[in-house]
């Protein structure tokens, strides 16, 4: 079915660029994704996530930069109906079913898949007679969602896919997605939900303020932070002790129980047990992806606009 | 092209329910025509029957083409749809085209059944040929303002595109004598006005007398007027949507 044998990247970015005027909404981006990888497209509000998607998606042009998706220009790839894609918002036609919109969705791509297949496998079966413009928020999400599978694609492209869903609704998704990545499918998808692209990516493109910060799998990114977390347990200590510690970054303490961030955490230790302090249950280990995240945008932000954007 | 029949065959699924459109296009046109098709002699050298039944058929098939379908497409454009059709293999052009082919598929019929009316109601009797040519004529004349909707939908939001189509459309039945016979200065301006056109057309038909050309040039005039009106509307909206 997905016939990509390794001949380039499913989607290249060289150098891609696009100007509002004098915002720079994307800045620079270069990245490649490769046939099969689940990718997550990871950044704040205004990192220039959905800009990219939509000139991935031809919807947009770059002001400068090469975009291409199967080796072709964006506008063809779509056309030739090797991409399924769901939007962050809207994209529904007025008085029609679910059954009818995605029968008419279906009929335009090349490879359809059944509709009652599709309709199951976005889980809104129950509601297909009923009109789209009449659905709750959720149904609407999984009826968009419905949209971008309702062909057979090589590449899926997700903006935000989870974000009105529930906890249910949200495993479900995953659940179905994951059988489609199975097929060999390739999958980018954008979100703010840093536990989601933890779980559900292969590899993690940071991006801020249009330029992309980092390039890794998961672990990668949050060893990339540097900080380690520690925590122990320590009675009738000063905090003001704790403070001067060698590589602290921040610290909280609630009664006994001691949590910090540190740069160092072999010199930390060493610092507190030479000290004379015996502490207990410490724990050592990676940020959570969350405070990676932070640490390296909150990292960029401060740099300014002499930061080079490293690519891998 | 599969795709854009496709497209067209859920438009005109989805008109058909629309209870609004049905009774602008149709039964309002026939409720008119019942009221006033006895109320005078005659207008542009036929018996007023037969010219009420040449107006208010391209009442129906004007609005048909115009007013639906100008508000719309602004709302599709607003809430996304045409930009998630741009996520299908669908061609660039499909969804206009499939517009058009839309408006064309739901006029002809309520062209036809006021001719009907006409008919059996009005006492319009007409050769075969003189059937078919009005209703082509009323048909093509009415969809080229399905290319005036395209540029009005494309432009504005619902919020403007309500009374801008309004208007527009008051100024060209009204102008065009839709309404009542033309006459007078008023009527003069009318005259340049496809609605015009294509109703003086009709009644030459029907009169059997020779239609000058310059009305059918007319009628080609408007439609390249409209086309580039709604290509310009669709090109300056390109990023956007």
């Amino acid at each position: 079915m997905t016939s990509h044998s390794g001949t380039g990247p499913v989607v290249s970015f060289e150098n891609v660029s696009k100007h509002y005027g004098q915002l720079k909404a994307v800045d620079g981006l270069s990245l490649d994704l490769r046939a099969g990888e689940t990718v997550a497209l990871l950044g704040p509000n205004g990192a220039g996530k959905s800009t990219s998607l939509d000139m991935l998606l031809a919807l947009r042009k770059p002001t400068a930069g090469k975009i291409q998706m199967f080796g072709n220009d964006p506008y063809h790839a779509v056309k030739s109906g090797r991409v399924g894609a769901m939007l962050q918002s809207g994209g529904l036609m007025p008085e029609v079913t679910v059954r009818e919109l995605v029968t008419l969705v279906a009929g335009l791509h090349p490879r359809p898949v059944p509709v009652d297949t599709t309709l199951r496998r976005a889980g809104i079966a129950d509601i297909a007679d009923q009109r789209v413009d009449r659905l709750s928020g959720g149904q609407t999400q999984r009826v968009r969602f419905s949209l971008a599978i309702a062909g057979e694609s090589d590449l899926i492209v997700l903006d935000e896919p989870t974000t009105a869903m529930d906890v249910e609704t949200r495993r479900r998704f995953w659940a179905q997605m994951k059988e489609e990545v199975a097929e060999g499918r390739t999958l980018l998808f954008a979100t703010h939900y840093l536990e989601e692209a933890d779980q559900a990516a292969d590899r993690i493109l940071v991006i801020n303020r249009g330029r992309l910060l980092a390039d890794g799998t998961p672990d990668d990114i949050k060893k990339r932070a540097g900080a380690k977390r520690m925590s122990f347990h320590l009675d009738g200590v000063d905090e003001s002790v704790l403070l001067r510690l060698p590589g602290i970054v921040s610290l909280e303490t609630r009664h006994d129980f001691v949590q910090l961030q540190t740069d160092d955490s072999d010199a930390t230790l060493y610092a507190l047990l030479d000290a004379g302090y015996r502490p207990s249950e410490v724990e050592i280990g990676s940020l959570g992806l969350e405070q990676a995240f932070l640490a390296i945008t909150a990292e960029d932000d401060r740099a300014g606009e002499t930061e080079s954007a490293p690519a891998r | 092209m599969h795709g854009i029949l496709l497209l067209t065959k859920t438009e005109i699924n989805r008109l058909r329910r629309n209870r609004r459109y049905l009774i602008f296009t149709t039964a309002l046109p026939v409720v008119l025509y019942l009221l006033w098709s006895k109320a005078g002699k005659s207008a542009y050298g036929v018996d007023f029957a037969a010219y009420y039944m040449v107006a208010m058929a391209t009442f129906g098939a004007f609005a048909g083409a115009l007013n639906g379908n100008a508000i719309r497409i602004s709302e599709e454009r607003k809430v996304g749809w045409i930009r998630q059709l741009r996520l299908t293999p669908l061609p660039a052009s499909g969804y206009v085209i499939a517009k058009i082919l839309t408006a064309m598929a739901t006029t002809i019929v309520s062209i036809v059944i006021v001719m009907v009316i006409g008919r059996f109601y009005g006492g319009v009797h007409l050769a075969l040929w003189q059937w078919l040519v009005v209703a082509v004529i009323i048909w093509l004349g009415s969809t080229i303002f399905a290319a005036l909707a395209v540029a009005i939908g494309y432009r504005y939001p619902p919020d403007q595109a309500q009374p801008i189509t309004l208007f527009v459309y008051l100024v060209f039945t009204i102008l065009g004598g839709v309404w009542f016979p033309l006459t007078g200065a008023l009527g003069n301006i009318g005259k340049a006005t496809p609605t015009y056109e294509a109703i003086k057309i009709s009644t030459d038909v029907i009169g059997n007398v020779s239609v000058p050309g310059y009305l059918i040039l007319g009628l080609f005039v408007w439609l390249a007027v409209f086309a580039a009106l709604a290509t310009l509307s669709v090109r300056s909206m390109a990023e956007t949507v």
